[in-house]
């Protein structure tokens, strides 16, 4: 079988790669791949990529330009699965060509499952609270997650071609502005002090980030708190569109519990919650829950562990 | 200025039900409508405020039975018209249950044709349910629009918008032609709460249903087979911490952390 890889970074090949070899593992079937790459030949070469037959590089475009420059190398190479990163933009252009040709799509390809013969795909769906598993067909497009996959050692190395952009008509691009790079790394914290729209000034944030410091943790948020509020950097929002954290403690403050949120720090070993509605879907997720107003409750709770921490 | 806006009535990922054994039950899980979209919603309605037209809110049922979720779209649509939409239109049909995004693309692009042409097509970044954020690229190429995703902010000059998508590293301004259509983020405004009278007035604009047949579409093609839908297992000790006074659950919460290892006296 045949397979088109689009990446942004040449790290992204390496995980689609991966993805590549579990499911050849899966149909027993081996695939000749092909990538369009938006980054450099020196980031491929230092990447170290291998296991594909060519690597075609194209610069940095519109999602439009690139879409039309990957249905190109689509209609040329007639491949059964197309694949990509699960960025934005990927996203964005893999449904391009998905609609271009009437194919099927799959973002987020978490998982892929053998049954007797039959192949599964698995896709977080619902916030990540459920799974849809889906039978594997050709020909089909994927994004591909960081890291999910790992590939084997192999040494085809590529041969790489370079391709130029088309032109543009009606449709451009006006300006890119970079944005802010936070200095946290909340996806390495071992204590996270989530808040959420249960706070009503960016000022009662200070009750958090003090937690935060006498416990030895940082401070994350939900999706309003960054996005919506810009109360806090967006290094500190935690969800499917955010970071997923894995610590030792979640110490969720004033959130919902929405799954798109709280799926997302399901893999911390354990989760306190500060919620003045009993009813808030975030107790089911909960280890140990604190039905109180954060405003009565965390003046007292900072007091005793100042007392017993001796902080 | 004529607008569409496509609402999702998307499983309402805060509802779901469960069984005993632990098995989604999609069939009593209500629908609401997806999150982003009462963003898309308010955007149509600013636009036609600031530049007249008219706006028109498109839904397409996805998910059974249609006895019981009909009424959950027809809600969903209920709600862009007491925000603000001056008509409705539901497809609901037994053979596209469950969604497929490819095909709901081409059953709306059938309708959005049907009652265009439009300028602008607005839609969510992404439903709650599916998170597939396909849909905004598949409806475009069906009608002949160009697409802008992710946008956090959208200015509309005679025949060109100009949207700004919000990336993961960078805020990128796009300059289109109209039609485009636009996927937005749940960033880009405020929705709108409709009053009570807004929400009685809504029942006196036109919110017409259709099946398969009378689109013109005699039948479709699946191209993916969903076979299951299987909930992720959460296992946690859900354990309430109660007291007199805040000072005892403090003390507890405290003696937890410590019993937990998660903090040391
Ligand atoms: C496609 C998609 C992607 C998304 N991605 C993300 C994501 O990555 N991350 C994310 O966080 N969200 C994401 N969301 C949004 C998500 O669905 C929720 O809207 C969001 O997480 C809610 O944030 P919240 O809990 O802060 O606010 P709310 O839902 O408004 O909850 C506030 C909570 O605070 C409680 N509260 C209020 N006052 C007090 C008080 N005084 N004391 C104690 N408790 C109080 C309330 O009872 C309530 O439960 C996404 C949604 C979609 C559709
Ligand atoms: N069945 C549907 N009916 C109406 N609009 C839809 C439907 N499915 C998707 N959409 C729109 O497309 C957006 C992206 O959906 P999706 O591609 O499923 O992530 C949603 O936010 C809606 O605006």
């Amino acid at each position: 079988m045949k397979a088109l890889i689009y990446s942004e970074k040449a790290s992204e090949i390496t995980d689609a790669i991966g993805f590549l070899h579990v499911l050849s593992e899966e149909l027993n079937q081996d695939f000749d791949v092909y990538a369009l790459s938006l980054s450099s030949e020196e980031e491929v070469s230092k990447e170290g990529v291998k296991g594909l037959e060519k690597i075609y590089i194209v610069d940095k475009g519109t999602t439009k330009a690139i879409s039309d420059v990957l249905s190109n190398l689509y209609s040329e190479h007639k491949p059964d699965i197309v694949l990509g990163p699960t960025t934005k933009n990927s996203t964005e252009i893999l449904a391009r060509l998905a609609a271009k040709n009437e194919l099927p799509m799959i973002t987020e390809v978490a998982g892929v499952i053998g049954l007797d013969g039959d192949v599964h795909l698995e896709k977080p769906i619902m916030g990540g609270r459920a799974l849809a598993v889906y039978r594997f067909t050709t020909p089909i497009l994927a994004t591909v997650p960081a890291k999910k996959f790992k590939p084997k050692a192999v040494d085809t190395t590529p041969s790489i071609e370079k391709l130029s952009l088309p032109e543009e008509d009606g449709y451009k691009l006006i300006d890119v502005k970079p944005k802010e790079k936070g200095a946290v790394d909340i996806e390495a914290a071992e204590i996270v002090v989530g808040v959420g729209r249960g706070f009503k000034n960016k000022d009662d944030l200070d009750l958090a980030f003090n937690i935060a410091e006498i416990m030895g943790g940082e401070v994350g948020c939900t999706r309003p708190i960054a996005a919506d509020y810009n109360w806090l950097g967006e290094d500190r929002w935690i969800g499917i569109s955010g970071k997923k954290i894995r610590g030792k403690l979640y110490f969720a403050i004033g959130i919902s519990g929405a799954p798109q949120h709280i799926m997302a720090a399901m893999d911390s070993k354990v989760i306190v919650v500060v919620n003045k509605d009993k009813n808030a879907p975030i107790f089911q997720y909960s280890d140990y829950g604190i039905i109180a107003d954060l405003y009565q409750f965390l003046p007292v709770f900072i007091e005793k562990l100042r007392e017993k921490l001796g902080k | 200025m004529n607008i569409a806006v496509l609402v999702k009535a998307s499983l309402d990922t805060n509802m779901l039900r469960v069984d005993s054994s632990g098995r989604l039950l999609i069939e009593d899980t209500p629908l609401a409508i997806s999150e982003y979209d009462r963003n898309a919603v308010e955007e149509a309605v600013k636009i036609k405020e600031a530049h007249g037209g008219k706006v028109v809110a498109f839904s397409l049922l996805t998910w059974g039975p249609i006895a019981r979720k009909e009424k959950d779209a027809e809600n969903v649509l209920r709600e862009a018209l007491a925000m603000g939409a001056d008509e409705a239109h539901l497809v609901s049909d037994e053979s596209l249950l469950p969604g497929e995004v490819g095909i709901t693309a081409q059953v709306l692009a059938k309708l959005l044709d049907e009652h265009g042409p439009f300028d602008i097509v607005l839609t969510g970044e992404a439903s709650m349910d599916m998170l597939s954020s396909q849909l905004p690229a598949r409806i475009a190429e069906k009608i002949g629009a160009s697409v802008i995703t992710y946008v956090r902010k959208i200015e509309v000059a005679d025949g060109v918008v100009r949207a700004t998508r919000d990336l993961e590293d960078s805020l990128e301004t796009i300059e289109s032609k109209t039609p485009v259509v636009i996927s937005v983020t749940g960033e880009i405004n405020q929705p709108r709460l409709p009053t009570l009278l807004q929400i009685r007035r809504s029942f006196a604009k036109p919110l017409n249903k259709y099946k398969l047949s009378d689109l013109g579409i005699p039948s479709i093609v699946r191209k993916l087979d969903m076979a299951e839908v299987k909930l992720v297992t959460v296992s946690r000790k859900n354990i309430v911490l109660e007291g007199d006074k805040l000072e005892d659950i403090a003390e507890k919460l405290i003696e937890k952390l410590m019993e937990e290892g998660v903090v040391k006296g």
